[in-house]
């Protein structure tokens, strides 16, 4: 019950920042890969940036177990990355 | 105060504030609920549940049974959640509205037809969760979560989701790019 509130305050809050941040715009989307506006690419490595001080700074206080990392499996990773940038272009979300 | 709830209240916040504060989201999520932001998952959760009411045999295979077990799972929560925030942003900043083929830059290039839209995004889409599935994680489940915590599956992601994405933005804009 309590993961439930957790996912869904989080979402909440989630998709609140996505649509400030304007990801819910096809043109927002395509002109990443156009090079002409790359809004989404500050907004995505802003986030990754803090969280991973955020992260291992805390872990490295001992205030925080990692949940389980997602698997690499190097050509599985890049072809399905690869399959997704072209489903992104097109639809443009 | 009044300055702070005006600048929420903006249609576009600056990309660096909003990414700041998803960062705070990532690590909230990790350390409240020991666990992702994974979104393309739940549509396969959700597409197993389905699946196996209508055609168990056909969806009683490794992939449903052990790999994305179907169900209404964090992920499905999560989901709904990110649509009701997105909701709840539109309408702070009174941009709320059915939108059925409104982008003005889709408009110049592809022209007006409506149908040309929703048939690209319905194929792009399932190209889309495709690649997810195989990769196993989208833009925010393994691109940003895995990247926060330096999962080197995120990184090869990226690199293959931009190639791509360049390559089909230059293949569908050609000369307008």
């Amino acid at each position: 019950m309590t993961n439930t509130i957790l996912a869904l305050s989080l979402g909440i809050v989630f998709g609140l920042l996505l649509n400030k941040a304007g990801l819910t715009k096809y043109h927002k989307i395509v002109n990443v890969f156009r090079l002409t506006d790359l809004a989404v690419l500050k907004f995505m490595m802003t986030a990754l940036v803090v969280a991973m001080t955020g992260l291992f700074s805390l872990r490295a206080l001992g205030l925080v177990t990692f949940p389980n990392v997602p698997a690499t499996y190097v050509v599985g990773n890049v072809v399905g990355g690869l399959v997704f940038g072209v489903g992104m272009a097109l639809a443009g979300y | 105060m009044q300055t702070l709830i005006e600048q929420f209240r903006k249609e576009e916040w600056s990309p660096y504030i909003a990414g700041a504060l998803l960062g705070l989201v990532g690590i909230l999520t990790v350390l409240l609920a020991n666990n992702l932001l994974g979104a393309s998952g739940a549509i396969e959760n959700l597409a197993g549940l389905v699946g196996q009411a209508i055609a168990p045999n056909l969806f009683d295979n490794v992939y449903f049974d052990f790999v994305m077990p179907p169900g209404i799972t964090w992920q499905v929560i999560l989901l709904a959640g990110i649509f009701l925030g997105g909701t709840l942003g539109a309408w702070s900043s009174k941009t709320l509205k059915l939108r059925i083929n409104d982008d003005s830059q889709w408009k110049r290039i592809f022209g007006p037809q409506i149908w040309k839209r929703w048939l690209l995004l319905f194929v792009g889409g399932v190209i889309l969760e495709y690649g997810a599935g195989l990769a196993g994680g989208c833009t925010s489940g393994l691109a940003i979560s895995g990247g926060m915590l330096l999962a080197p599956a995120a990184f090869l992601f990226m690199v293959g989701m931009f190639a791509s994405g360049i390559l089909t933005a230059l293949i569908v804009y050609r000369k307008r790019y």
